[in-house]
Formats: structure tokens, C-alpha cells, sequence
């Protein structure tokens, strides 16, 4: 009854910021960033890895309430540098951790193909049906499809 | 903590097994969680019935119909969202439209999703759009794109189709659904997984858990065959471990194969990260600040900013994830194959992240625009230490798959 329409759960309205920051006005470095439409997918994340950050002092997060399309995260750093400074910092960080698994899995998906000679993927063969024995196209060792670089 | 790895145990058309480790518990389930809910595939979303003279009714069948999986290899470019769609109701674009139309004349027969059939866009879509940005959306969608997954787009001869109802002579069924983008947030059908498992400290090392038993733990609490990995518990309980190995098991619907499942899963967490950062950039700078664009799509991790850098305008403007021009334009990294879009410069440095490293080129969108006026307090200097992607250089930007 009062849930939001689903797709409001991860769709910005018009205007509205992705992220609110308000200082903390009794604790020194301190802020609480409320970040819309997003969830503990994105705020879990972020506040592990604020943790392994010797510049903070604490790092937590919380969604509300299961229909407020939102997460609070809280920040208090240790004076050489402002909490949201220190958020970019980590999630510049994630990105590139992001960055290095992708090229990883990349590399290793790659590798396995080969190795284990896989049937194309779902969706990947045309339109004719093949049995399985008669696929005997082997896959070339620079073979592109979209995947590839 | 060491560098992230990945090892994959298994691959198959619909599943694959990896081991991750060197990264952090929260950013393995964060991982997790976003190939379950946030890659966007395509599923039938409305169905109008003309005739449904089966024992089923017609919201039994419709929600039936919008469960089958359907070929969704490159969604994300190769489709638009029905909100991001400037058509006023369905386009070749943004909806696929399929039809069903069967009636029992014999005995009994199955409907099935063999029997849904494609209709060709030309029959339904009569807009006038301008097309040339949109021309190489449906360029972009990879082979049988919107087949239900099953016998048509399986080499497995035992494969069969997705029954939908059982019909008796005299029986019929016609209905016209049309499937649209989306993601399983919206609703669990968009979700390309059928499953994602997940383990961690298989041996409970880290007790994290307490298990409950009758007589015997140990026997009543058989090891996964992920224990091999790891080596067993000693005496003592060492507290300052912490989760670094991570078993995945990722299995697919068959809408999207497992390796484009994942990559996307990753591509998704990078987009919303930089969502984030970019609206930590526009707290820091005045709202107005000369160059401080991008694409409207990170404002909120999905492409929903149809109205303010549209799709209408050149090619390859608009979306995140068709710029390619972020990989190609930045200077250095066009050419050379360690050119990860961001930060092209930066292929060197173990973890770029406080380096200016390419990020303030004049690329043609996004980051690198920062350099038409400021520069970004930070140095977002992104790099992608890749250079896995073999001799092809040109085209390998992040998110081009």
C-alpha cells in the first residue's frame, strides 16, 4: 500500500540529487550522506572499504526502512581530509578494484573457453539447430564476438 | 590485501564457478547482489488475450509468459528502456512483440515457448523517428536477440521448449505480449540468474556461523566441496582472520550467458560508483561548473536521462555505456591495448586511484570533459590495468563490449 512503484526504487525523479550531505555540527569531521536510489549493494561496498581507510575514523551505513528507496552513510575522518573527500577517494579506488577483476575474469574467461572448448553460449549459435556432435567448428584462438575487446 | 584474483573452476553454456579472492566480504556480496538484480535483460512485460479458452486463466498465464527467458546477449546497448524511449507507446527500439496463437484440433497438445513467434518490427512499429543514432542500437544486439531460450538457440538436441499450459481439442489460445528491458530489481523475470550461490570459510573457521545439530556436528553438517580448498581448522581459533576466498557459483537462465552476466555485473557496480563520485564532485563544485557533464545515465546508475542528453542528438552521445569514444579519443590510449577508457595512462600504477593519469583528457564525453574547465580536485585518474585484451587495441574501452 505504501510501496513505491518498483522502478522508483532505482530511478532518480527529475531533480532530485543523487546525494545529500549534511556536516555533522557535533562531531568534528563528521558528515551524513544520504544517498538516493541506491542500496546495500552499493553502501556495503563503500563502507567496507572506508574502513580499510587509516584516514577514517568511522565508517557505517544504514537503509531505513525496505520501502525508502535510500541509504544513510556516515563518515568521521581524522581531520586530514573532509568525509566526502575521503568517499570519493574510496570509491575512485573500487573503481578501479572494479577495473583489475574485470580484466581478470576477462583473461580467465578467455583461458577457460579455450580450454574447454565450450559450445557457444545461449543465443550464440544462429538460427539453425545443431546437435551437439556435429558443432565442429572449433573456436579460433583470436576469434572476436562481442565479449571481446 | 593482496591483489584480486579470479580463478574459474567451471564454465559451462549456463553456468560458471569461480573462486574470488583478495577482495573484501562486503565487496564479494556486493557483487553477488548486483548480477541478481541489476543486469538489465529483456522479458515479455504485457500480454493482451484475445482468446484464452484454456483451464488457466489469463493472469496465471500471462505471468506464465513473462517468465520465459529470453536471448538477451548485449540488453544494455542493444535496447532501450521503455522510460528512456522518446516513442509514444512501443518501437522497434524500446519493445519487442511477439505473438501466440494456437488451437487444439487433435487430442491434447502442450503450448509451449516454442509456439511464441517474433513479429517483425515493420508490422507494429509505424513511428517516424529520426534513426541515425538509433539505427546502431539494433546493430549492437547480439544473434537470436529476444528468442526465448530453448531448442532455437540451444545446440543441445535434448533441449526442450518452456511448457506454458496443456490444451485439449477445442481448446485455443491467442495473445499478443510484448517484452521490454528491465532489471530484476524492478522485477525478479529481468533477473539473468537462476541462481547465484555463495560460500565463504566452508570449514566455519571464522564462526561466523553456529551450526545446530542433534547428536554430531560434524556428521550431520556434510563439507561443501569447497572445503578442498581451504585447509582445516587447527586448535586454535586465530581472531584476526578474516573471509578472502570467495566461491561463486553463478547459473544463468539461459537470457544471458554466464561470462556476459558477470561482466556486466561488474560494468553495473563501476557505473554506480561513478554515479557517486560524480555527485561528491557536484556537492564540491558550484552547480554550474563549466565542463562538469556527463552522461545523464550516472546520474542514477540507469539511463532514465532521456531528457537531458538525449538519445536523440549525435551518436553515441547520450549513454554511458555506448561511448565508446571514452576509450578511443583519450590521447595514448587509443592505440595502445592497455587502454581501459579511464585513465588510459595509468596501466602501470598498482592501484590508480589519486593519480592523474589520463583521466583529464579532452575525451569527447564524461570525465576526461573535466579539463574543459576544472580540474577534478581529486585526480580521478582511473586506470584499468588491463592489457589482457590482446592485439585489438581500438575498441577496447571499458564497457564496450
Amino acid at each position: 500500500m505504501n510501496a513505491l512503484q518498483r522502478f522508483e526504487l532505482f530511478t532518480l525523479n527529475d531533480g532530485e540529487k543523487a546525494i545529500e550531505v549534511v556536516e555533522d555540527t557535533k562531531i568534528p569531521n563528521a558528515a551524513t550522506i544520504v544517498v538516493a536510489k541506491q542500496d546495500h549493494t552499493l553502501a556495503n561496498m563503500i563502507r567496507g572499504y572506508l574502513l580499510k581507510n587509516p584516514k577514517v575514523l568511522f565508517a557505517g551505513y544504514k537503509a531505513p526502512h525496505p520501502l525508502d528507496p535510500h541509504f544513510i552513510l556516515k563518515i568521521q575522518t581524522d581531520g586530514t581530509s573532509t568525509p566526502l573527500e575521503v568517499l570519493q577517494e574510496t570509491c575512485n579506488a573500487l573503481i578501479a578494484l572494479v577495473g583489475k577483476i574485470d580484466a581478470k575474469f576477462r583473461e580467465q574467461f578467455q583461458q577457460k573457453e579455450l580450454e574447454i572448448g565450450l559450445e557457444e553460449p545461449f543465443g550464440a549459435p544462429g538460427a539453425g539447430r545443431l546437435p551437439r556432435g556435429e558443432y565442429a567448428e572449433p573456436r579460433r584462438a583470436n576469434a572476436m564476438d562481442y565479449l571481446d575487446f | 590485501m593482496e591483489d584480486p584474483a579470479i580463478r574459474i573452476r567451471e564454465l559451462a553454456k549456463d553456468r560458471v564457478e569461480f573462486v574470488m579472492t583478495g577482495v573484501d566480504l562486503s565487496f564479494a556480496n556486493s557483487f553477488r547482489r548486483v548480477i541478481m538484480a541489476d543486469v538489465a535483460t529483456v522479458a515479455i512485460d504485457m500480454v493482451e488475450i484475445e482468446v484464452n479458452t484454456t483451464v488457466l486463466v489469463d493472469e496465471f498465464l500471462s505471468h506464465r509468459i513473462g517468465m520465459i527467458p529470453l536471448t538477451s546477449t548485449n540488453c544494455e546497448e542493444g535496447m532501450r528502456y521503455k522510460r528512456d524511449c522518446p516513442c509514444l507507446g512501443i518501437c522497434r527500439y524500446c519493445a519487442i512483440v511477439y505473438d501466440i496463437d494456437v488451437r487444439c484440433t487433435e487430442g491434447e497438445m502442450n503450448v509451449t515457448s516454442d509456439h511464441l513467434t517474433m513479429v517483425p518490427p515493420d508490422q507494429w512499429d509505424h513511428e517516424e523517428q529520426d534513426s541515425s543514432a538509433a539505427e546502431d542500437i539494433l546493430s549492437k544486439r547480439g544473434k537470436n536477440f529476444g528468442v526465448p531460450a530453448g531448442p532455437a538457440t540451444d545446440p543441445d538436441p535434448n533441449r526442450r521448449p518452456i511448457s506454458l499450459v496443456r490444451m485439449r481439442k477445442g481448446q485455443a489460445l491467442k495473445a499478443r505480449c510484448v517484452a521490454r528491458k528491465g532489471i530484476a530489481k524492478e522485477h525478479a523475470k529481468w533477473s539473468p540468474c537462476a541462481a547465484v550461490g555463495f560460500e565463504y570459510d566452508p570449514h566455519n573457521k571464522l564462526r561466523h556461523t553456529a551450526y545446530w545439530y542433534e547428536v554430531d556436528e560434524k556428521a550431520e553438517w556434510p563439507l561443501s566441496k569447497n572445503a578442498d580448498e581451504e585447509a582445516p581448522p587447527g586448535d586454535v581459533f586465530d581472531f584476526t582472520s578474516i573471509p578472502d576466498r570467495f566461491y561463486f557459483d553463478v547459473e544463468t537462465t539461459g537470457s544471458l550467458a554466464p561470462q556476459e552476466a558477470c561482466l556486466r555485473g561488474l560494468a553495473e557496480l563501476q557505473q554506480k560508483l561513478a554515479g557517486l563520485v560524480f555527485a561528491c564532485r557536484k556537492v564540491n563544485e558550484p552547480a554550474d561548473a563549466p565542463g562538469l557533464q556527463m552522461p545523464s545515465t550516472m546520474a542514477n546508475g540507469h539511463t532514465d536521462g532521456f531528457d537531458k542528453n538525449g538519445w536523440g542528438g549525435g551518436a553515441q552521445t547520450a549513454t554511458w555505456n555506448t561511448s565508446r569514444a571514452w576509450a578511443n579519443t583519450a590521447p595514448g590510449g587509443g592505440a595502445s591495448s592497455a587502454g581501459g577508457s579511464w585513465g588510459s595512462g595509468n596501466a602501470g600504477s598498482p592501484d590508480g586511484y589519486g593519480q592523474r593519469g589520463g583521466a583529464r583528457s579532452p575525451a569527447a564525453n564524461g570525465w576526461g570533459n573535466a579539463s574543459g574547465g576544472a580540474t577534478s580536485p581529486s585526480g580521478n585518474g582511473w586506470s584499468r590495468p588491463d592489457g589482457s585484451s590482446g592485439g585489438d587495441g581500438a575498441d577496447s574501452g571499458w564497457g564496450a563490449f
